[in-house]
């Protein structure tokens, strides 16, 4: 049978907009934590991937098969159910930002480890002929360039780190995901609800891979070009 | 029975559970996923690189609908939005979560399978042409024949992540691995005669991950593996 179903996007977000924007909020400032640090834990720990910086380097390689062998839902249910049993409990906020960051951090370990080993081995020796110590040649040659071939991949990592957001739903963080569940579940509006919900990511997420085209034509090294 | 250390009492019927209920709802959702991601996704795919406008159009759309969203996203959608469209579109936990994930999985094919038509040689269709194949044939014997060979590496990983995220479909209580594992916690947790009033969390979290670990390992490597010998 068919029945009228009333479909009033607009309205719907008018009524619900503060919930809605506080959820976006929170959304990306967890995306944007998570972000800077898997920045940071992939140039560390790429580094000393590509560099074989003994012991690190095999720690390292245990953090990233681990975490990218396991489902990240069990990994947010470890740190935020199962951590309690020996007596560390964390914030929702902090499981919520340190699940994905650990996350993302793993997958950009092999991003930049991939980037640093494609640098031509000839740039590093240049800079040490020159006179730079190891970290100066690392920081002035192996990492601007190497950080730019593994950019396409790491922003798919970034990207995949601001979707992966949405699982917080799990422990009622109240992201973008969680708010838009407990509108639908108190107003019915199953349609707008997701449909807006839907909107949202999207557009976030295809304005970030915009964003990451122009960045890589911009960043894009000489040769490439 | 002889044993060099006893296992807790909670240990065999909470293993055996998680085993005989989760572990085959986890492969099931996987399996079926992964087959319909295939099928769908190869197909649109080839579709994809067929230059009229409208349905590259379409495809696309769905393409970038079903990557862009998160897949936790796409199965709220499947599991809460469809059966306003009409109770044949309800489906229970298990199929939404299915259907969530062959949604995601046959874009990330469609993708992939766009990129190996096209890098078959222009001369394979022309010599497929000249021997008489229509453009059907030409495609079903002749182009995805060899572009299948260099799809095999993303169908591998994906295979590890269709897998891994069927963990998702605990939140709509689907039946899988998870979903059992988090109702044993919570069995054991309660107080007697159900459970024995303790926190098993990290042994029965650490057990799933585990599990995920053994699967995904080695399929990872295969893709690397895969990765190195087709390229």
């Amino acid at each position: 049978m068919a029945v009228a179903v009333l479909f009033e996007p607009v309205e719907f977000v008018r009524e619900n907009f503060d919930v809605l924007l506080a959820g976006l909020e929170r959304t990306l400032l967890v995306s944007a934590i998570a972000m800077v640090g898997a920045f940071f834990i992939g140039a560390v720990l790429g580094a000393a991937r590509a560099h074989r910086v003994p012991v690190v380097s095999q720690l390292a390689a245990v953090y990233v098969e681990v975490i990218r062998n396991t489902p990240i839902l069990v990994q947010i249910f470890m740190l935020f159910f199962a951590l309690p049993q020996i007596g560390i409990t964390l914030t929702p906020f902090t499981v919520a930002w340190l699940s994905v960051m650990v996350w993302g951090g793993a997958f950009n370990t092999e991003n930049f480890r991939a980037g640093f080993e494609a640098v031509p081995h000839r740039y590093r020796e240049a800079a040490l002929a020159l006179g730079f110590g190891r970290v100066r040649a690392f920081l002035n040659v192996t990492l601007p360039i190497g950080g730019r071939i593994a950019l396409p991949s790491s922003i798919n990592t970034y990207i995949a780190v601001l979707k992966n957001t949405a699982l917080l739903y799990v422990i009622s963080y109240p992201e973008l995901t969680k708010t838009a569940y407990d509108i639908n579940a108190s107003t019915l509006q199953t349609l707008e609800t997701f449909f807006v919900l839907g909107v949202v990511y999207l557009a976030l997420v295809w304005a970030l891979s915009v964003l990451i085209r122009l960045l890589e034509s911009h960043l894009a090294l000489p040769e490439q070009a | 029975m002889p044993m060099l250390f006893a296992l807790p009492e909670w240990v065999e019927p909470t293993a055996r559970y998680m085993f005989e209920v989760g572990l085959p709802g986890t492969l099931r959702i996987a399996a079926f996923s992964l087959v319909a991601s295939a099928v769908v996704g190869v197909v649109l795919g080839t579709l994809l690189t067929i230059r009229f406008l409208p349905s590259r159009a379409l495809i696309r759309l769905y393409v970038e609908v079903w990557r862009g969203l998160p897949i936790i996203v796409t199965i709220f959608i499947v599991f809460f939005v469809f059966p306003v469209a009409g109770r044949q579109f309800e489906f229970d936990p298990f199929t939404s979560a299915t259907i969530g994930l062959s949604l995601w999985g046959s874009a990330q094919i469609a993708e992939a399978t766009r990129g190996a038509v096209q890098s078959i040689p222009r001369e394979q269709h022309e010599a497929a042409a000249a021997l008489g194949f229509g453009w059907f044939g030409r495609h079903v014997f002749v182009i995805l024949p060899q572009a299948l060979r260099r799809l095999l590496p993303p169908v591998v990983s994906l295979l590890v992540g269709i897998i891994q995220n069927t963990t998702l479909a605990s939140v709509i209580g689907a039946s899988e691995l998870l979903t059992t594992g988090k109702q044993q916690v919570e069995r054991i947790t309660s107080p007697p005669p159900a459970g024995i009033g303790e926190i098993h969390a990290i042994e029965i979290y650490g057990a799933v991950m585990v599990v995920f670990f053994l699967i995904s390992f080695p399929l990872t490597r295969l893709a690397i593996f895969l990765e190195r010998r087709l390229v």
